[in-house]
């Protein structure tokens, strides 16, 4: 099928545990398989652990799987990092450049949205100072802006819905949503379900490093409040 | 892709050299400051109290130790570029091997100022510009072929074996003080005698010195095999970093 961008087939990645000459081997993913079709948002749902994040960089193509297959087509997926690459002795324009370039601009393209990530992120006359000089909250807002700016075909988000004060948090969770609806293909990774349940049409489920069930959002998350109820009877 | 990648590796360099500058009250000043303080120290001990330097020994330490930081910062500083932005390699897809090339790129910026320098204070203690500054071109790129080969492979096994910067360090000072940068070796015994004949930074010792103070051509077949050698080892160590690239991720700093 033309339209499948990543595919997951029996996937398992494994860390060292630690840097010593005898080293352990943790599998973060033992056994996942996924589809992603175009235009699709596919949300993941799992505990802590369960290897969700290490999923996200199987996907994006930063980490290889240690087995398992993954074919990905001429796409380009990007993981939505934010504040990536910020030097702190740089002005936000700078740090703005470098981060567009290192989340796949050209530096023609993020020149053209330097007026548009000076907007959004409110910092005035603050973008040409150094960011040694912001607020966490400012960091956040440029971070955020410059991340806005990134159009992969295949957009991987890892909690970071929202970020900076309450009025910044509306204002990019509603960018973001937006985004989201816009008909980009998207892959996010939430604790909230609530989120999930908002922004995703399907949903993966993950539980100790495999894919429990992949599938129509509602049944997912149907079979995945059942286990939780009998996981807590059973406890 | 690769045009994105040329634009990221400028800039990033922009940026290294940009920071550099101002986290430091006399910023710019240093590039030049530092490695003149450590000529100072240098000309004290070996010319001034241990009276070992001879006639000409300012220029001849003045060359060696500009060529050789140039040689030892591409090898440490682009060899522990991998290591030291893990954070990042952990977080974004990208060519592992741009890292020292940004590098060694802003180490190159900042000796070519020092060069500046060396020449305007050669030129006044009357080593005057002649004919064979043709030839510090292709010395230049043989230095930075060299630099660059040995900062490929440190660059490649350090983030998986961080102890190895105590070794380089060490290694790398034993190298500096036995391929006269900053005296000149009297004749060696054999074998000893081909530390001296198949060193590298020796030959490149040499034909810097041949070029800048006595307006000698250097020995183009001693180059030439420096040259082959460089890039074998910039394509060895190019490959072994592509080999371990899926590993570097995984890795913490």
């Amino acid at each position: 099928m033309s339209d499948v961008l990543v595919e997951l087939h029996n996937v398992g990645v494994a860390f060292n545990t630690q840097r010593r000459l005898a080293q352990g081997r943790f599998w973060a993913l033992e056994d996942v398989s996924l589809t992603l079709r175009r235009g699709e948002r596919l949300g993941v749902i799992g505990r802590n652990g369960a290897g969700k994040s290490t999923l996200l960089r199987v996907i994006a193509g930063i980490l290889a799987p240690d087995r398992g297959t993954v074919r990905r087509g001429k796409v380009s997926c990007q993981l939505l990092a934010l504040a990536l690459g910020f030097t702190t002795h740089l002005s936000g324009r700078d740090n703005a450049i470098l981060s567009g370039l290192m989340l796949g601009l050209r530096r023609r393209d993020i020149e053209a949205r330097l007026p548009a990530i000076r907007e959004f992120s409110e910092l005035g006359d603050f973008f040409e100072q150094p960011i040694a000089t912001y607020s966490s909250g400012m960091n956040m807002r440029l971070a955020f802006s410059v991340a806005m700016q990134v159009e992969p075909d295949v957009l991987l988000i890892d909690e970071v819905l929202s970020v900076g004060d309450a009025e910044f948090q509306r204002k990019s969770g509603t960018a973001l949503r937006q985004r989201m609806g816009e008909g980009h293909t998207v892959v996010l990774v939430s604790h909230d379900e609530s989120q999930i349940a908002a922004l995703c049409d399907r949903v993966v489920w993950i539980e100790h490093g495999k894919s429990v069930l992949e599938g129509a959002r509602d049944d997912v998350f149907a079979a995945y409040h059942g286990d939780m109820r009998a996981n807590g009877a059973a406890a | 892709m690769f045009k994105r990648l040329i634009e990221l590796i400028l800039f990033s360099t922009y940026a290294e050299l940009r920071a550099e500058r101002a986290r430091s009250y006399l910023g710019l000043l240093w590039w030049v400051l530092d490695p003149a303080l450590m000529m100072l120290t240098y000309w004290l001990v070996f010319d001034v109290f241990l009276h070992s330097g001879g006639p000409n020994y300012i220029p001849f330490l003045l060359i060696g130790l500009t060529l050789w930081q140039w040689m030892k910062s591409c090898m440490t500083h682009g060899g522990y570029a991998i290591w030291s932005n893990l954070v990042l390699i952990r977080q974004v897809r990208l060519p592992p091997l741009m890292f020292p090339v940004v590098a060694m790129l802003s180490d190159t910026v900042k000796f070519f100022c020092i060069f500046a320098l060396l020449l305007v204070i050669l030129w006044s203690m009357g080593y005057p510009p002649n004919i064979t500054y043709i030839a510090l071109p292709p010395l230049f790129v043989v230095v930075l072929l060299f630099g660059a080969g040995i900062g490929f492979v440190i660059a490649a096994v350090v983030p998986l074996l961080p102890d190895l910067r105590f070794v380089i360090e060490q290694v790398l000072t034993a190298v500096m003080f036995l391929s006269g940068v900053i005296f000149a070796l009297p004749p060696l015994p054999s074998p000893w005698n081909l530390l001296t004949e198949l060193n590298p930074v020796n030959v490149i010792m040499d034909a810097s010195r041949a070029i800048l103070m006595h307006g000698q051509w250097p020995n183009w077949i001693a180059l030439g095999k420096v040259t082959l050698v460089s890039i074998v080892v910039c394509a060895i160590g190019s490959f072994v970093v592509a080999k371990l690239a899926p590993r570097y991720p995984k890795l913490a700093d």
